[in-house]
């Protein structure tokens, strides 16, 4: 659940919370639990405005160890953010550090200032996991956490689904989520503020991460597997990143096509695209083309839930290292190594240039391959402030940065470079950007 | 009522000697707008798509004594095919608009982009050619403050009742060509502008809009862009619109067609100007040279900046942009084969490029089409055009175009959109139209058929569809 996207008025919660009767008796477990989620504040840089801007913004986190590490969700703590504060549940505040953050499976690891909880003298506790994979429909699952700033908001509902797939190309602040993973589904009434809170059952051992939910849906909410948020959390401690491996296939579901491929049911990765210009169209794989096996295992790639724990296996193997995929292509069967590159987002590294008023994001890969550009170069354009040199000069939001005084920017450094220049000995600056692929020039002037 | 024309004219003309001149002004107009009411019509017709039939109703001026018509530029979409284009009328201003007469479609003149009709013989006797008010030597050009005046047209319904409209010069300026700019309106998109002696002007253009502040209970001074389309404040003089007149397509489809190849040219500010040392001159940039053009064949780069054409600089204009259709203009005037010489900047160097103009490859409402109406899809041949939208080298260009999908229909619920790009159709390569149009027309035709597989392409990216046919 995303805080920015849902709405919903105070007079629906009061309605909620009054049918939401808790009569069993509290086990200590859960007890425990409710002493291990935290409400987070964050103040984080935005470079949307030609310039940067803070903005504020509250969800949850649970703790996870003694020594203070908080799991949430990628969309709550970002790199962006400047400022965490983690309010306790004896409602003391803490600062805290981003340890590391994967917008894959939309989590985010925090670190509580141990030395100041020490000086302050002041507890807490840690939450266990329990094993995602033998959840069931129906089994009651409860969400913990901060729903609209509300601190230690306990919500109940069942598990509605345990392997629900959806991926989202800009679902976390911009960048992809859901590819590598499914959710589990829960009615528990998830809502703006919840993100990054525990789902639990009975005990108060967490089932899941609670990340988002449907606009405009009645209790349609989605969290991070336990079994999934584990291992994430496991790299993100080790390293602060999660490494993946890419080939550039895109896969599709074969649903009812296996006849038409002349397959056996339930085998099968459909290809639906390969990424031009990525290994696995290096090797010669093509839209069209039947996965049979990976690196000897067979695939079966017949239902959309299928495919992330495909994809899955891709992403986790070594960077660097060949994968084996026997394809099937019309009457012939063809054997392919494909060597893997480390995945990169679709959303490149933000900036700004305040003197300019000119705020830009790095053009990925990806960016370019969706948006027909002949590479990776340049930088776009996502804010102008007005009356600064950019707005003036006419650039606007979308432009494609391409050229800074005839010089290519194939790097973010290459135009900080520019702009230290220009800071230091302020002179009119040629610029050539394209929109929509048509190239314009402009003169940036002090 | 030929005999009306001539009987009145003389008798005009020796008025205008005989009595003082603002009692001219106050007499001979409703004279003058009776003659010249006769080179204007009303012209209605029919684009034909796979689903309906739209009217389209605009305001032509007579161009010659064989019955030729000029429509405006935006009357028509460039993409829609000319042989969508159905059933040609012609109406008399202010006559019952039960009566029409027929008219056939000659085409769209690439360089004034004017669409040129022809009514039926019948028709022409009682038409006059706006030529015919065109002043024997040449026009100054309009002052600032001077009276100008034209005709409007009412609607179909009110039987394209015309109507006297006038109006002072507020400018003139070059858009390339000479155009000025009145206080009001003074004439119909597309109908001619007379002088307060009825020589001929100009002709009335179409699209451009005035911004207003628009106020609700709700908004408070939004900027909205309001345009009149029945009524024109500006019009291109007749010295740059008369030689136009002639230039009647000799083919539906405007051919020949001068290309270049330099696509996306861009103009530039004065400020980028003076950064590239052109003085008071401007240029364009080339965004990209396209595949196997003549600029491409004449060592013309991406990026370079056209500066000049046959050694003349591109002139500076406002707003900049003017740059580019004035570039477009000078191709265009040219016929495929012509030598194209031109200066660029590459950097900071002066480059002499001469091209060869050729003609321009096949455009997409050139491209053949069919419906496969049980399938709900239109699909085209790609044409060079598609290439240079999805970045596709002449040599792999293959396929067809999805120009049409229907709602619901089987390739539609497929996921299927327009201007998909089909590459395979069951699980084999369409190389060519030809064969694309086999391969759907055999799955149309098998009625034992259940469903069949569409590789297609979108974004860059691929995707297979199956369609369920029953």
């Amino acid at each position: 659940m995303t805080r920015k996207t849902l709405r919903l008025t105070a007079l629906v919660l009061g309605l909620w919370a009054t049918s939401t009767p808790v009569h069993a008796a509290m086990s200590r477990g859960f007890n425990r639990l409710l002493d291990a989620v935290v409400r987070i504040d964050v103040r984080e840089e935005t470079f949307d405005s030609g310039a940067i801007r803070f903005t504020g913004s509250i969800g949850s986190g649970v703790i996870l160890s003694d020594d203070g590490l908080i799991l949430t969700n990628a969309h709550v703590a970002s790199p962006r953010a400047v400022e965490l504060s983690v309010t306790l549940a004896s409602l003391e505040r803490v600062n805290a550090t981003l340890v590391g953050w994967d917008h894959w499976t939309d989590l985010a690891l925090l670190r509580l200032d141990l030395a100041e909880v020490k000086r302050r003298g002041l507890k807490f506790t840690h939450a266990e996991f329990t094993d995602s994979d033998k959840l069931y429909p129906g089994e009651t699952a409860y969400a913990v956490g901060t729903p609209f700033g509300l601190t230690r908001t306990v919500t109940r509902g069942v598990i509605s689904n345990v392997r629900r797939y959806f991926a989202d190309n800009r679902g976390v602040e911009g960048y992809e989520t859901g590819l590598f993973n499914t959710w589990l589904q829960t009615d528990a009434s998830i809502n703006p503020g919840n993100s990054g809170g525990p789902l639990v059952d009975e005990d108060g051992r967490v089932m899941g991460i609670n990340s988002r939910g449907y606009l405009g849906a009645e209790n349609l909410g989605f969290a991070i597997p336990a079994k999934i948020a584990q291992r994430i959390v496991a790299g993100l401690a080790k390293d602060g990143r999660i490494t993946r491996s890419y080939i550039g296939l895109v896969p599709g579901s074969l649903l009812d096509l296996e006849s038409f491929y002349a397959l056996k049911q339930n085998t099968g990765l459909l290809v639906n695209s390969v990424d031009p210009g990525s290994p696995a169209a290096v090797a010669g794989l093509r839209g069209g083309d039947i996965v049979l096996s990976i690196n000897g295992a067979p695939v079966d790639g017949r239902f959309p839930e299928q495919l992330p724990p495909i994809q899955n296996l891709i992403a986790s193997l070594p960077v660097g290292s060949t994968v084996k995929l026997v394809v099937k292509r019309g009457e012939q069967t063809l054997n392919y190594a494909v060597v893997t590159e480390e995945l990169k987002s679709r959303q490149g590294e933000e900036w700004a240039f305040e003197k300019w008023g000119l705020t830009v994001r790095k053009v990925s890969r990806a960016y370019a391959r969706e948006n027909q550009l002949t590479d990776d170069t340049g930088l776009l354009v996502i804010g102008v402030q007005p009356g600064f040199p950019a707005a003036v000069a006419g650039l606007n939001r979308g432009d494609v940065v391409t050229k800074i005084n005839q010089q290519s920017i194939t790097s973010l450094d290459t135009a900080k470079k520019a702009y230290v220049a220009f800071t230091e000995k302020p002179a009119p600056t040629l610029v050539e950007a394209q929109s929509d692929r048509q190239v314009s020039l402009y003169i940036l002037k002090p | 009522m030929k005999f009306r024309i001539h009987s009145r004219l003389p008798a005009l003309l020796l008025f205008a000697f005989l009595v003082p001149l603002a009692a001219v002004r106050a007499a001979d107009l409703p004279a003058l707008f009776q003659e010249r009411v006769k080179s204007v019509v009303a012209v209605e017709f029919f684009i034909e798509t796979e689903l309906d039939r739209r009217p389209t109703v605009t305001s032509a001026f007579v161009a010659d004594a064989n019955g030729t018509l000029v429509m405006v530029p935006g009357v028509i979409d460039g993409r829609v095919q000319s042989s969508q284009l159905k059933d040609f009328r012609v109406y008399l201003p202010g006559k019952p608009a039960s009566e029409f007469f027929h008219a056939v479609y000659l085409g769209q003149d690439p360089l004034s982009g004017w669409h040129f009709v022809r009514v039926e013989e019948k028709l022409r006797a009682q038409l006059t050619p706006v030529t015919a008010f065109a002043a024997t030597s040449a026009l100054a050009e309009p002052a600032m403050a001077d009276d100008y005046w034209g005709i409007g047209l009412r609607r179909k319904d009110e039987d394209f009742l015309p109507y006297f409209l006038s109006g002072r010069i507020s400018n003139v300026q070059s858009l390339p060509e000479r155009t000025a700019i009145a206080l009001a309106e003074l004439a119909a998109p597309g109908l001619p502008v007379f002088t307060r002696d009825g020589s001929l002007a100009g002709v009335a253009l179409g699209g451009f809009g005035s911004t207003y502040l628009q106020f609700s209970r709700s908004e408070r001074g939004t900027p909205v862009m309001l345009m009149n389309v029945e009524e024109s404040r500006v019009f291109q003089l007749v010295g740059a619109v008369l030689p136009w007149m002639s230039r009647v397509p000799t083919s539906i489809n405007g051919r020949p067609i001068a290309w270049l190849g330099a696509y996306g040219l861009q103009p530039m500010d004065p400020e980028v100007a003076a950064f590239l040392k052109l003085g008071n001159q401007s240029g364009c940039v080339v965004s990209e040279v396209l595949a196997d053009s003549p600029a491409q064949a004449a060592g013309m780069k991406d990026r370079d900046i056209i500066v000049a054409v046959d050694g003349r600089p591109v002139p500076r204009f406002t707003p900049d942009q003017v740059a580019v259709s004035y570039l477009e203009r000078e191709i265009l005037k040219r016929k495929p084969g012509d030598k194209f010489p031109l200066t660029v900047l590459r950097g900071s160097e002066r480059v002499e490029l001469v091209a060869t103009l050729a003609d321009q490859p096949k455009l997409q409402r050139e491209a053949d089409r069919k419906y496969f109406e049980k399938l709900g899809v239109t699909v085209r041949d790609f044409v060079y055009g598609d290439g240079v939208m999805r970045r596709v080298k002449p040599a792999d260009q293959r396929g067809v175009i999805a120009n049409f999908v229907k709602n619901n229909s089987p390739v539609g619920t497929a996921g299927l959109r327009p201007d998909d790009w089909i590459l395979e159709v069951d699980g084999t390569e369409v190389k060519t139209y030809a064969e694309a149009v086999a391969k759907l027309a055999a799955i149309e035709a098998d009625a034992t058929r259940t469903d069949f597989v569409l590789l297609t392409s979108r974004n860059n990216a691929t995707a297979v569809l199956r369609v369920k046919l029953k």
